[in-house]
C-alpha cells in the first residue's frame, strides 16, 4: 500500500444471500475509521439497492458500483462513524 | 398564558442521518414466520437501526433450550420441502443464525412476561437468544418513535 493511501478493506460476500452482504458490510464498518475505504464483493441481486440504502442510512459515500457479471463490486468511502 | 416547550424525545446527532428503530412483535409459532423475523432483524441491525423483538404467544416455543420442532403453517406445508431445498442450495442462514447475527449488531430480544407465566416458562428455560423477560408496557416504551411489525 502506498504511503498516504487510506486503509482498504475487502469484504467478500460472494454467494451470500440478503441480508448477508449488508451484514458483512456493517461488520466491516464497525471496525472502520473515518477515511477508510471498504470494497464489497457480492452476488446477491439485491445488493445494488441495498448498499445504496445502507449508505444513505449511515451517511456514507459510494465511490463506485459496478456489475462485473460474475460479481457486483461496490467501493465505499467511510465518511461517518 | 404560557406554553411549555420540551425537547423532542427522539435523540439524534445534529446533521447525522437518523438510523431509526424497528420493533417486532413475534407472535406466530410456525416456521414460515420465523424466516422474515430473522431476515428483517438482521437487515435492520445491519442498517444501523435499533432492533427490539418482543417474543410472545406461540413464538416462545422457538426460543426454548429444549429444541422444539416448529411446524409450517398448513397453507404453506406443501411448499416446505422445496423451500428448504432452495434455502440450502443458496446457503441461506437459518432464522436463529440470522437473529444471532442481528444480536451481534445490537438487536435485543425480549420474552413476554404474561405468556411466560401462562406457559410456565422462566429465563432458565430459554436459550441465549432471549435477553430478558419484560411486560407489554416495557416493550411499548422501547418501541416508541419507531416502526413496529407484528408477525
Amino acid at each position: 500500500m502506498a504511503p498516504g493511501t487510506p486503509p482498504h478493506t475487502l469484504v467478500d460476500s460472494r454467494g451470500s444471500t440478503c441480508p448477508g452482504p449488508i451484514t458483512d458490510l456493517a461488520l466491516a464498518y464497525r471496525r472502520s475509521k473515518v477515511g477508510d475505504v471498504i470494497e464489497l464483493w457480492a452476488t446477491d441481486p439485491g445488493v445494488k439497492p441495498d448498499v445504496e440504502a445502507w449508505a444513505a442510512k449511515t451517511g456514507n459515500r459510494i465511490v463506485s458500483l459496478e456489475d462485473q457479471g460474475d460479481k457486483i463490486v461496490v467501493v465505499l468511502d467511510i465518511v461517518r462513524r | 398564558m404560557s406554553t411549555t416547550s420540551e425537547a423532542p424525545a427522539v435523540a439524534s446527532d445534529a446533521g447525522r442521518p437518523t438510523a431509526g428503530k424497528l420493533s417486532i412483535v413475534m407472535f406466530s409459532g410456525t416456521a414460515d414466520k420465523f424466516i422474515p423475523l430473522g431476515i428483517l432483524s438482521q437487515a435492520a441491525a445491519a442498517m444501523g437501526m435499533e432492533v427490539q423483538v418482543f417474543v410472545t404467544g406461540f413464538a416462545l416455543r422457538g426460543f426454548t433450550k429444549v429444541r422444539q420442532d416448529l411446524p409450517f403453517a398448513a397453507e404453506f406445508a406443501a411448499m416446505a420441502p422445496a423451500l428448504a431445498e432452495g434455502m440450502a442450495a443458496q446457503h441461506v442462514d437459518t432464522w436463529d443464525v440470522m437473529l444471532r447475527q442481528a444480536k451481534e449488531l445490537g438487536a435485543e430480544i425480549h420474552a413476554c412476561s404474561a405468556m411466560c407465566a401462562v406457559m410456565g416458562l422462566t429465563m432458565a428455560d430459554f436459550n441465549d437468544l432471549i435477553d430478558d423477560i419484560v411486560g407489554a408496557a416495557s416493550f411499548l416504551q422501547m418501541a416508541e418513535h419507531g416502526e413496529t411489525l407484528f408477525i
